[in-house]
């Protein structure tokens, strides 16, 4: 199983290179936030929320351009009285960047298909010990062998969720 | 079930029905008023006119290491490729039923797609619990005849009234323990083998 703090420090060092980026949050085609990182702000943001939204516009944007035969999706682009926010596939998982408005949009598309090549093996390996369910088919085999950790945790939610 | 990167395992849960049928209601419901899990912000993507135009999504814990994700759709029909991608690494369906006698085509419409989409998945390896919502309108089809036209019976089925929360927790309880159990145990099937 993959490290995730990984991910942070690639993240980091990506937020670190470009001065306009502000957030960037990294997510699987599910909705799932698997990471992120952010520039000091006092402006409280709800993560997961965001990564569910950036995940579900990459995705219903890929599925406009299938409906319409003009290929596969390179970048979402939008653009905001203060800000932007880009996103773009990145291996299994999508890659959202939120800036300043003045950054310089061919800078973030270069920083993304680095980030790209240097993210998608990552988070191919984290998502790879993970189910994926898709229309396409899902594995219905019984469930792998859970550690001890992982069914003491599952068990206590359940318990959890009798108190509920 | 996936993981975050803080190690949490995460299960997808989606609210599916026809349009009206109190999907944003259930969740809304569930969010503003249940307590017991504790619960991440309520995002909502609607139109000017309150109408689920993609989504709306909360994340509820059960335990530091369990977090529910749950999701509604999108009822009308023009949203259809948008339910397809909410759906997507779905862990379990609350299929709620507007049982208004006027709705019944709606719900069976519904309820097809829904099989479409997920196959014999559904309701073996993706729980599936069904909500018979609207119970106090006037002209609510009796629940053996809503059983009977959209074949639930297979299925653990809650009667609900999403605009007072009866029902709600019950139902939200029954599918989530579902999920864990199937996480834990198996589905029936696998048990079998």
């Amino acid at each position: 199983m993959i490290d995730p703090r990984r991910f942070d420090s690639v993240l980091s060092k990506i937020i670190k290179s470009e001065p306009g980026i502000r957030k960037i949050i990294l997510v699987d085609r599910t909705g799932l936030t698997i990471a992120h990182v952010s520039k000091f702000s006092y402006v409280s943001v709800d993560v997961d929320g965001i990564g569910a939204i950036a995940s579900a516009v990459f995705m219903a944007s890929a599925e406009q351009g299938s409906n319409l035969t003009i290929g596969g999706l390179d970048i979402v682009t939008s653009e905001f009285d203060t800000g932007k926010i880009f996103a773009s596939a990145c291996g299994r998982g999508i890659l959202t960047i939120i800036s300043d408005a003045e950054v310089n949009i061919g800078m973030i598309r270069l920083l993304m298909r680095k980030a790209n090549e240097e993210l998608s093996s990552i988070l191919d390996e984290f998502l790879a010990g993970q189910p994926s369910r898709t229309f396409s088919g899902i594995d219905s085999k019984a469930p792998e062998v859970r550690t001890g950790l992982e069914k003491d945790e599952l068990e206590a939610a359940l318990r959890e969720l009798e108190k509920f | 079930m996936r993981k975050d990167a803080e190690g949490r395992h995460r299960f997808k849960i989606v609210f599916y029905g026809p349009s009206l049928c109190g999907k944003t209601t259930t969740l809304s419901w569930l969010y503003h008023k249940v307590d017991g899990l504790e619960k991440g912000k309520f995002t909502q993507l609607a139109d000017p006119h309150g109408r689920t135009l993609f989504f709306d999504f909360a994340p509820m814990q059960a335990t530091t290491g369990v977090v529910f994700d749950v999701y509604t759709t999108a009822g009308q029909e023009r949203h259809k490729h948008q339910r397809k991608i909410v759906i997507q690494g779905v862990d379990g369906i609350l299929f709620v039923v507007d049982s208004s006698s006027d709705q019944l085509q709606e719900n069976i419409a519904s309820f097809e797609e829904l099989t479409t989409h997920l196959g014999e998945d559904l309701g073996t390896t993706i729980p599936l619990v069904i909500a018979l919502n609207k119970r106090d309108v006037e002209a609510a089809l009796p629940r053996s005849e809503l059983i009977e036209r959209l074949k639930l019976s297979n299925y653990p089925i809650y009667e609900t009234v999403a605009t007072t929360g009866i029902g709600i927790k019950r139902a939200f309880q029954s599918l989530a323990r579902e999920i864990l159990m199937i996480q834990l145990y198996g589905t029936k099937t696998s048990q079998n083998s």
